[in-house]
């Protein structure tokens, strides 16, 4: 069996840098997806029993890189056509922003976890692979925690608006975290449909969480959004609420 | 076990400085020969990085370059193996955004655009892997996962990358990792384990392997190339830019392959090597290698392929899986390119100048990935490889 155990949404920055100033010194060198991601899995997983131990599933942003990025982009390119680019050279911390995994690897690296990671590429949809990936992985018995977290941005060009989100999954039956519910994951199970998409890392997982709190119901039948899947399929996440 | 599918590799398919075939990359090898060399486009760019592996197949000019180069390499695995995208998953990576110059100015090349391109005619599922270096490996591992498990009849495996544009170049020199243009010859830029590493050089690349169960293989009377038999992964959660000294992170990715393949280190007749050139990882690598061997490590044959080909980042992995494919097939390990004079702490039993047959069954192949990830498969000679 799998349970839903906590989950948490971060959308403000400010707040983190605020509130957290430990954990604002560990991530305020990358971008902005990566920090909201690695807050969001910062709150949940204090309702790990081993952060050390759980699977880490982690989703590239759909928009990766900063605005930083972006401009030092236009550079290059530029200079490349015009041949001046010479010795110019990138500040490394601005290479870590084009970096898929970056986000794992942080979350590695405080937690001092050695497990089974899945990073999952910034296409559209990726997010219920993630899910399906943490269901058979504690079905199958191999960890007892997973964690899925995705961090991404309205845009990287202009420092638009941001969401992280974190869900943590366990193979024990606690109450889910804010709502005090025990939350199964069943199945996610798929048909071919072909839609248009909106990609982004973390929207559809927000909206799947919005769901779960408004759903009253023992049985839950989560059809996702056509703009939140990956264009290819009709999803839908089953889940038990008691 | 019981309940556990097969599964095997039916078809291949590589594009890689050293030619658009697999056929061409793997006589490449075994030539000693490398396609890495200093590319023009770039020394026109005046940046200090201008060598590189680059795919002759597919024009520089080409803006959907990304999406050529793994087409390409996807429709010859699915040719070889007889089947049908439609009937297959797919688990793939196209590595990084980047940033190019096109007709019509500046070209944001999005990863996850390019992957769902290549997505849309296969079945499900369709997962992107984002493991940095380790990507393919870890694409690989997660097929045969599925297919091992029932979840899924075949898929097509691997990852492609377009690194050799001055915004990577660039980039990966701030980082220390790739070799600088010294007034060496271009062809000796990347020298895994030597003396005189310096660093990889970047590289362009597709690779593509159809995996299915055996049963489904057998139905088909296909070639069988070689058997996965295993699959791990591990974080090194150390450093984002460095492995940890003594290898660990990697050792830890090595022992959970054997153990979910039910070898013992032993068993292992040779390992296609991550080899990435860099001071620091070719060292890690090396003690990790050791302590997995113990007292045996001076007699298992180790290679790697990054001096030949170049890194070529998310299809790394899978370019060295399918060459250690063909060591399961053929039994010959082929020879670390640009390896002369073996550094101090990356002694191993390296296989230099020419290729060594050591009638091989059982490959170990692995991936490190920057940030930490690690991922290795084991092969096994397949049935009528």
């Amino acid at each position: 069996m799998v349970y839903l155990m906590a989950a948490a949404r971060q959308d403000d920055l400010a707040k983190v840098r605020g509130e957290k100033p430990e954990l604002w010194r560990q991530v305020r060198r990358y971008n902005k997806p990566v920090q909201l991601a690695l807050a969001a899995a910062d709150e949940v997983m204090r309702f790990a029993s081993d952060p050390a131990t759980a699977a880490v599933i982690s989703l590239a942003p759909c928009q990766p890189g900063s605005a930083d990025l972006y401009s030092w982009g236009h550079v290059v390119t530029s200079g490349m056509a015009s041949g001046t680019l010479g010795n110019l050279r990138m500040n490394p911390t601005q290479t870590l922003h084009a970096v898929d995994n970056l986000a794992m690897s942080a979350f590695a690296i405080a937690h001092r976890n050695h497990a089974y990671c899945l990073g999952l590429g910034g296409a559209a949809g990726q997010a219920w692979c993630g899910i399906e990936a943490v269901h058979e992985r504690l079905s199958a018995g191999l960890e007892e925690e997973s964690l899925l977290m995705a961090g991404d941005q309205d845009a990287a060009e202009d420092g638009s608006p941001g969401l992280g989100v974190a869900l943590l999954f366990s193979t024990r039956a606690k109450p889910f975290q804010p709502l005090d519910r025990i939350v199964r994951l069943v199945s996610v199970s798929r048909s071919p449909a072909i839609v248009d998409v909106v990609p982004h890392a973390a929207n559809g997982l927000a909206a799947l969480l919005s769901a779960i709190a408004e759903h009253r119901d023992r049985v839950m039948s989560y059809v996702v959004p056509p703009a939140h899947t990956d264009g290819f399929s009709t999803i839908t996440v089953a889940l038990e609420i008691s | 076990m019981s309940d556990k599918h097969r599964v095997v590799i039916t078809g291949m398919g590589a594009l890689s400085a050293l030619g658009a075939t697999t056929r061409e990359l793997w006589d490449g090898l075994l030539a000693n020969r490398t396609g890495v060399r200093q590319v023009q486009r770039l020394v026109e760019s005046g940046i200090t990085v201008t060598t590189g592996g680059e795919v002759d197949a597919v024009s520089p000019e080409n803006v959907e370059r990304d999406y050529e180069i793994a087409n390409r390499a996807i429709d010859d695995a699915l040719a070889e193996s007889k089947r049908d995208a439609a009937g297959c998953g797919f688990i793939w990576s196209t590595g990084l955004d980047t940033f190019q110059m096109g007709s019509d100015g500046f070209v944001h090349r999005s990863a996850g655009r390019c992957f769902s391109n290549l997505a849309s005619r296969f079945a499900g599922p369709r997962r992107m892997i984002a493991a940095a270096c380790a990507s393919g490996t870890q694409a690989v591992g997660e097929a045969f996962r599925l297919i091992q498990n029932g979840q899924v009849e075949a898929c097509v495996a691997g990852g492609s990358s377009v690194m050799l544009t001055p915004f990577y170049l660039i980039g990966f020199a701030g980082l220390q990792a790739v070799a600088i243009d010294n007034g060496d010859d271009p062809s000796l830029a990347c020298r895994p384990f030597d003396k005189k590493r310096k660093g990889f050089a970047l590289a362009d690349g597709a690779g593509a392997m159809v995996l299915e169960t055996l049963e489904s293989a057998q139905e088909r009377n296909a070639t069988v190339f070689a058997e996965v038999i295993g699959f791990g992964m591990s974080q090194d959660a150390f450093d984002l830019n460095r492995p940890c000294d003594d290898g660990a992170g990697a050792e830890l990715c090595m022992r959970r392959a054997l153990a979910d393949a039910e070898l013992m280190a032993e068993e292992i007749d040779a390992v296609n090597a991550h080899a990435t050139a860099t001071y620091s990882g070719d060292l890690a690598e090396a003690a990790a290698l050791r302590k997995l061997f113990a007292d045996r490590w001076r007699d298992v044959p180790v290679s790697g392929s990054k001096g030949a080909i170049g890194h070529a980042m998310a299809a790394a992995g899978v370019l060295e899986a399918i060459i250690a494919a063909q060591t399961c097939a053929r039994g010959i390990v082929p020879p670390t390119v640009n390896l002369h004079d073996v550094d101090e702490g990356c002694e191993l039993d390296h296989v230099i100048g020419e290729p060594r047959d050591v009638n091989a069954e059982t490959v170990l192949s692995v991936s490190f990935g920057m940030g930490g990830q690690n991922a290795a498969v084991v092969l096994k000679r397949g049935l009528n490889g």
